[in-house]
């Protein structure tokens, strides 16, 4: 390995590279933006992950599933693949641990990880990976996007930090009661949405930039939390409103409450 | 079989501003820490730490032969807890700090004088995973003693999940 390879990158600290290949990253979801995570945290260094996506690649993919190509489309290629494959181009000797379903069917190796980047669809998704990760400690990151509106459509999406100890997704507004119900009224279905591969790309990095930081600390912003919204119109990534004066401590969620679930007998 | 610690920052940093603080006559400090037990995949272990019990000062003993000696309520406290701990398999974890930077071990005494504690532990916390915990100035070892079993195992990696995350490994294993 050439020394020169990481060089660009040393203001990230002069240990950065040795904390970078030591953690294990967790994307569950391997579409629009979890393509983008793993090709940008195999470029910065990463070398331990658990991926999970069960899909195979669609033509309608096309449109934003980074590094996809026709002939993907063509031969049905597990967008799994896809993704180890991005890796193992740029880190030959990565340590992938890859599932061609969904998380929960292979819960196990994912608790290893520090850092969890979520990229799916639904908010009950977003909601058993945010459990998942409070109870197995690890820091949830989660990005999504949408596009509201069709005469005057406008993009919008959402980087959302919920690390142990720190607010969690319904003590920021991003997860509520009513979204749920909502959505269990289309019985789980997010719909075929609005997708595009720029506002996945912006998404993408800042969460790939949160991530970085946690494991490096290089701003030294030490983040218990984070709510960006992103405004695909403006161009703007900005802090949410709803983090202006919430200081309480996590209501939802108790750091006793880790670990395997235990059945009680009464 | 893997055998992994986790914790978050802020008990981290509890931790370890308490057990550095100066006591009136020990040379260390002592403190309990409460964890329950996760699956990995291939049977591995998880151990995540919940909880963090400072010893007063007066349930010290003055033993100058040793770092740290601590009384018969500090050990109430807990056996109290492991038993406490059973509808939740919470066990107890010995915990102390060396004072130096990089991988620590168990030193003679530490040998000596901590491990018998855990069959206790046991006695009253059956299902739970206890152990030893001891914290460098910069990493962090473990000794899990796992449901049923006689004799220790060495954590591969404690990694405390905070703002940076933190992992320490164990033998510098990658």
């Amino acid at each position: 390995m050439s020394a020169d390879r990481y060089s660009r990158q040393s203001f990230l600290g002069p240990d950065a590279e040795e904390l970078i290949a030591r953690y294990t990253v967790a994307v569950p979801g391997l579409g629009g933006g979890g393509s983008h995570i793993v090709q940008q945290f195999a470029h910065i260094g990463f070398q331990n992950y658990v991926l999970y996506d069960g899909d195979a690649v669609e033509e309608s993919n096309l449109n934003r599933l980074i590094g996809a190509k026709q002939a993907d489309a063509m031969a049905e290629t597990p967008k799994l693949h896809l993704a180890k494959m991005m890796i193992y181009d740029l880190q030959p000797h990565a340590k992938i641990r890859g599932f061609a379903c969904n998380w929960q069917e292979h819960p196990e190796p994912m608790r290893e990880c520090q850092i969890v980047i979520g990229c799916v669809d639904s908010y009950k998704g977003r909601e058993e990976l945010e459990i998942a990760c409070r109870r197995y400690l690890m820091h949830y990151i989660d990005i999504g996007m949408d596009v509201h509106g069709t005469d005057r459509p406008v993009i919008g999406g959402q980087i959302i930090q919920s690390s142990p100890g720190g607010l969690c997704m319904r003590c920021m507004g991003f997860l509520t009661d009513e979204k749920l119900a909502q959505e269990a009224a289309r019985y789980g279905k997010a719909g075929a949405r609005p997708q595009v591969v720029w506002p996945n790309g912006v998404l993408a990095s800042t969460a790939v930039g949160m991530a970085v930081d946690l494991v490096t600390g290089w701003t030294r912003k030490c983040r218990s939390h984070a709510y960006l919204v992103y405004d695909g119109n403006e161009g703007t990534v900005s802090e949410s409103i709803t983090l202006r004066n919430l200081k309480t401590p996590c209501r939802h969620f108790s750091t006793a409450d880790v670990g395997d679930p235990i059945l009680v007998e009464l | 079989m893997k055998l992994l610690i986790k914790l978050t920052g802020a008990l981290h940093a509890e931790m370890l501003h308490d057990l550095t603080r100066k006591h009136p006559f020990a040379a260390e400090r002592v403190g309990f820490v409460t964890a329950r037990i996760g699956t990995l995949a291939d049977e591995g272990r998880l151990i995540l730490l919940t909880g963090y019990h400072s010893i007063p000062d007066s349930e010290y003993v003055n033993d100058p032969s040793v770092g740290a000696r601590i009384g018969s309520d500090a050990i109430t406290w807990a056996m109290q807890a492991a038993y406490h701990g059973r509808p939740r398999r919470e066990g107890i974890f010995h915990v102390h700090i060396h004072g130096h930077r990089g991988e620590t071990g168990m030193s003679g005494v530490d040998s000596r004088e901590i491990p018998p504690m855990i069959p206790g532990f046991q006695g009253v916390g059956r299902y739970a995973a206890h152990g030893i915990i001891i914290l460098s100035l910069n990493h962090g070892s473990t000794w899990v003693w796992l449901p049923g079993q006689q004799e220790p195992v060495q954590a591969d990696s404690m990694a405390v999940i905070g703002a940076p995350v933190q992992v320490f490994n164990h033998g510098r294993k990658k």
